[in-house]
């Protein structure tokens, strides 16, 4: 323990009850469930193609990923292209 | 003129947790580690899943089908099959597959355009819900509600009647998917879902709680199968160096990194998605219903569907179908975008603080529709308050016995012991900083 006093360790007590509290909810509610149809349908698909062009160098950011990193979040819907829109 | 291509649509999209939007937790996972957790609720957590068990659906004895070799009706199913036997003459036959039927299993690199199934077809406005026949063997009146059934038995000779032809365009699927798990199976694994629950189930729950009356259900499904390209474009960054700096007592980490401009393009194809087709079993908003608990027990081994035959559906109760494929293209798109964009996350790897997608294009250059029945054992328990409750549901598949259900909670007793494990874990602190001081 350097000096800073560790009064954060303080808030472990409130993180550790709404921690449990969600915890349980959801195993009792499982409202954080459903189909999970990207891997469990069967899907054939070609090789993945694309570019990667380098356009711009960061310099000492103190985030650790990327802004609106969204690579996981399959299910989150971003602007539609509409390269053959009809109207 | 009002635009006849958006206007069809109206749905307003599901949004709350298990909804589309929402990527779902692995199976059996716990956001904490249960170890730490004290004994009761450890054990509880740590129960074993129910296990799958194969039976026969007993239920189906009741059906109609004739015997294609001697004409007998005395027909049941093979225990633990989808071969029907005939008891009199002994001989085997297996339901018509419609995958081999309508060959569904094939040609998905060719599909082209929309092409829809008999049975999958709009519904007409004007198909009644309630259709009558005239026994043959009395000549009594016999009539069926298809709003929750497809099969009625004459009271007087107890003839089964069916709803075997499609009659009311739209109203009959194509396919239906046979139960093979029997009431008591479905019974023992919604008892040992709930016995893994109870230290904080709403009392009243765990007091009316009666598996026994669980039922069968045969939820109305379209099959999709589609080929697609999706297009996605966005920036991702590759960490190039990491350094910290010491300020007075504040150590601060620093990153450098490169940014791309990150395209990509995937064409794909996939075999028997399926979609809720009813507009109630389709709203996944888990704030206003539990629905999202029939949709976690997906999938279903729908390469197994037979064509309809209302005699698979004795003894069962049956939902119907409200939702067109055009009612439901928007949510095949969607779905597309998102098995799209997993297949593409194992290609962007390399960038290691991650992407950022911004924008995204699918095109479906063919689908493949088909209405079909999908068996699911349904125990609901309807919890009283506000705006009418909430109506819970454990479900149980059908086929395959995977289990999901929604537990109502007790909430004062869920919120002491959080408070109780928070304030053990304070006071260990308080101790601690106390000592370290
Ligand atoms: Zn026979
Ligand atoms: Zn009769």
């Amino acid at each position: 323990m350097s000096d800073d006093s560790g009064l954060w360790l303080l808030s472990l007590g409130p993180a550790g009850a709404a921690g449990l509290y969600w915890a349980l909810y959801r195993f009792y509610r499982n409202t954080d469930k459903s189909h999970a149809f990207e891997h469990e349908t069967a899907v054939e698909a070609k090789p993945v193609t694309g570019s990667d062009h380098k356009i711009n160098e960061i310099k000492g950011t103190q985030q650790t990923r990327i802004n609106g990193d969204n690579v996981r979040a399959y299910r989150k819907r971003v602007r539609r292209l509409r390269r053959r829109d009809p109207g | 003129m009002s635009r006849p291509d958006n206007s069809s649509a109206p749905e307003a999209a599901p949004t709350g947790p298990g909804s589309p939007r929402d990527v779902p937790p692995a199976p059996g996972s716990f956001p904490i580690d249960p170890e730490t957790l004290p004994d009761p609720i450890r054990d509880e957590v740590l129960a074993p899943d129910p296990i799958a068990i194969n039976t026969s659906a007993e239920e189906l004895k009741d059906g109609l089908n004739r015997c294609p070799k001697c004409g007998s009706t005395e027909i049941r199913q093979k225990p633990g099959s989808d071969l029907l036997v005939c008891l009199y003459c002994r001989n085997e036959w297996h339901g018509q597959r419609v995958e081999e039927e309508f060959g569904l299993g094939t040609g998905l690199d060719d599909l082209e355009g929309t092409i829809i199934a008999s049975g999958a077809q709009n519904i007409a406005a004007d198909a009644a819900s309630l259709m009558s026949f005239k026994c043959t063997g009395c000549g009594a009146e016999v009539t069926i509600n298809t709003d929750n059934a497809m099969t009625a038995r004459c009271h007087w000779c107890r003839h089964v009647f069916g709803v075997n032809e499609q009659v009311a365009n739209g109203a009959v699927p194509d396919a239906v998917l046979p139960f093979h798990i029997k009431k008591d199976d479905a019974v023992a694994r919604i008892r040992q879902f709930v016995d893994k629950r109870r230290m904080f189930a709403l009392k009243e729950f765990k007091d009316e709680f009666t598996p026994e009356n669980v039922i069968g259900v045969y939820l109305p499904y379209m099959i999709v199968d589609g080929k697609a390209s999706v297009d996605v474009a966005g920036q991702g960054e590759i960490e190039t160096r990491r350094y910290t700096r010491q300020n007075g007592k504040q150590k601060t980490t620093y990153y450098d990194a490169d940014v791309y401009q990150v395209e990509r393009h995937v064409d794909f194809t996939v075999d028997d998605l399926p979609l809720e087709s009813s507009t109630e079993r389709g709203n996944l908003d888990t704030a206003a219903n539990t629905n999202n608990i029939i949709n976690t027990i997906l999938p279903f081994d729908t390469k197994n569907a037979v064509k309809w035959n209302a005699s698979f559906l004795s003894g069962f109760s049956s939902e119907k179908r409200d939702r067109d494929v055009d009612h439901l293209h928007p949510r095949l798109e969607d779905q597309l975008l998102s098995i799209a964009r997993a297949q593409i996350e194992k290609s962007v790897g390399r960038y290691d603080r991650g992407v950022r997608w911004d924008e995204e294009d699918v095109q479906v250059h063919g689908s493949r529709w088909v209405s079909m029945y999908l068996p699911v054992w349904l125990y609901s328990y309807q919890q009283p308050g506000r705006n009418g409750g909430m109506l819970h549901y454990i479900a149980v598949n059908g086929r395959t016995g995977e289990t999901m259900g929604s537990v109502p909670v007790q909430q004062w007793k869920l919120l002491l012991a959080a408070l109780t494990v928070g304030t053990f874990i304070e006071g260990f602190v308080i101790t601690f900083l106390a000592f370290a001081s």
